[in-house]
């Protein structure tokens, strides 16, 4: 049986609302994934329209309707809401748990990823940056996804829980299925894949605890004074592991191609290498540009929702690059502008789910953008980078990124 | 002039600790707002209210003094 496809719309949508998008779909010759949202907009599509693709779902475009299927968790539910499909998915935590249960391992998490928590981070992050940067700097190219993107956040994961750098290319593998496959045999049997490591990785950490985030969460006490459930324990090494790995990495792919293609950026961040604060608001910037998560919800009970019926367990997609351009929200939403001063983009969610590793995101790109400026103030796109490297989904990215610069003697 | 936060409402998105670090800091236990100068002198009150405008909850906001 298939999921993919629902030729017939369910009964409560009408055909006004059914619009035929396949979001894991990119056309060929569409460079960047992000436009095939943006051209929904520019067809003046309904703002909250239903398609029957990948299982049928709706999505909302309006920056309004974007924020309020994050905070009303009351109707829309981050339990058991995967598109396609896939059924019993597991229960993330907290992410995958409604409040206020959501808050039991919300609080947990919270100390580990505070901005002072991150910031004592900076300096192994750099050193790692550095490292992987000198590794290629001298060379005058580089394939930005395998050499950079994907070893940086991965290898911090790895750090972060205190497990063994030879583990990196396994967790790139399972990742990448984990993000791009529709198909619900390999699906099924990559959770299968992802829960076997995570519970040899939580045994080993039973027993040899450290200072790492795997052992905190072990170590943590429930309201009676007990150890979490063990699959809550798991669940919870699965938010971490797959909400900050590939976002990430999809993340710095489309800042460093923005640059790659814009030298007034580059120039822009490099004379404010010595000046964090403009820095940073300039990377708020590339934050709001540059959002790929497309983030699922699911319809909690029969309801209407702006004059549009939805069903229980009928699934929403809030696509966060889509409200980040909403022009009633921004100024200029097309313009970039690396000094916009007020820039309430949607890009780590609002309310109670909003991405907790926000912190550590912009810090690993902020500590990342830093180094590499130091290293190789200029770069381009390498002539033979393909259109064809682009894929769509819950994270819009390329699967390669070859950047040229001119190599040192 | 005082800036009050509403914790119900704040999440820990810590905008204002990036845009205004001397006024905004964050817990180390729920990762919420703590305003560590609820009284901000006049020279920070451009940097306040960016704060303000940037926080993605509306959970800021300022009290007293002239309005600019």
């Amino acid at each position: 049986m298939t999921l993919q496809f629902h030729p017939e719309p369910p009964d409560h949508v009408p055909a006004d609302l059914t619009v035929d998008f396949d979001f894991f779909h990119i056309p060929e010759g569409v460079a960047d994934p992000t436009e095939i949202w943006h051209d929904l907009v520019r067809r003046n599509v309904p703002r909250i329209f239903y398609t029957p693709r990948n299982g049928g779902h709706w999505v909302f475009l309006n920056y309004n309707d974007i924020a309020e299927g994050y905070r009303n968790h009351e109707t829309f539910s981050t339990h058991q809401a995967p598109i396609p499909p896939i059924a019993p998915f597991p229960v993330l935590q907290p992410n995958g748990v409604d409040p206020p249960e959501h808050n039991i391992f919300r609080l947990l998490l919270a100390p580990m990823f505070t901005p002072r928590a991150i910031r004592q981070l900076s300096e192994g992050l750099q050193h790692r940056a550095e490292g992987l940067i000198e590794g290629f700097a001298l060379r005058g190219e580089c394939d930005f996804i395998a050499d950079y993107a994907e070893k940086f956040p991965t290898g911090t994961f790895l750090d972060l829980f205190g497990l063994p750098e030879a583990q990196l290319p396994e967790f790139l593998r399972i990742a990448n299925v984990f993000f791009r496959s529709t198909d619900p045999v390999v699906r099924a049997a990559n959770l299968n894949e992802i829960f076997t490591i995570l519970e040899e990785l939580f045994r080993e950490k039973d027993r040899n605890p450290g200072n790492d985030m795997a052992s905190k969460i072990l170590a943590a006490k429930d309201a009676n004074g007990h150890r979490h459930a063990w699959h809550d324990i798991l669940n919870c090494g699965f938010l971490l592991f797959v909400a900050g790995l590939d976002t990430v990495t999809n993340t710095m792919a489309y800042v460093w191609r923005y640059l790659a293609t814009t030298p007034a950026a580059r120039a822009h961040f490099r004379e404010r290498l010595d000046d964090p604060a403009a820095f940073l608001l300039a990377i708020e910037e590339l934050m709001r540009i540059n959002a790929v998560s497309n983030i699922y919800r699911r319809v909690k009970h029969d309801c209407e929702f702006r004059g549009v019926r939805l069903k229980k367990n009928d699934r929403v997609v809030l696509p966060n690059t889509v409200a980040n351009r909403d022009a009633k929200v921004f100024e200029r939403p097309g313009d970039i502008d690396l000094d916009r001063k007020i820039n309430n983009h949607l890009t780590f969610g609002v309310g109670p789910h909003r991405c907790i590793g926000s912190h550590l995101a912009k810090r690993e790109i902020m500590i990342s953008l830093l180094e590499w400026l130091r290293h190789i103030p200029d770069f381009e796109l390498a002539p033979e980078q393909e259109a064809s490297a682009a894929f769509g989904g819950p994270v819009m990215g390329f699967e390669s990124l070859k950047l040229v610069w001119p190599a040192k003697r | 002039m005082k800036v009050h936060v509403k914790l119900a409402v704040c999440q820990g998105h810590a905008r204002c600790e990036d845009l205004c670090p001397e006024v905004f800091s964050t817990d180390a236990i729920e990762g919420k707002c703590v305003i560590e100068q609820p009284e901000f002198p006049p020279k920070l009150e451009e940097k306040v209210r960016l704060a303000v405008r940037n926080c993605p909850e509306g959970a800021l906001r300022i009290s007293g003094g002239m309005t600019s």
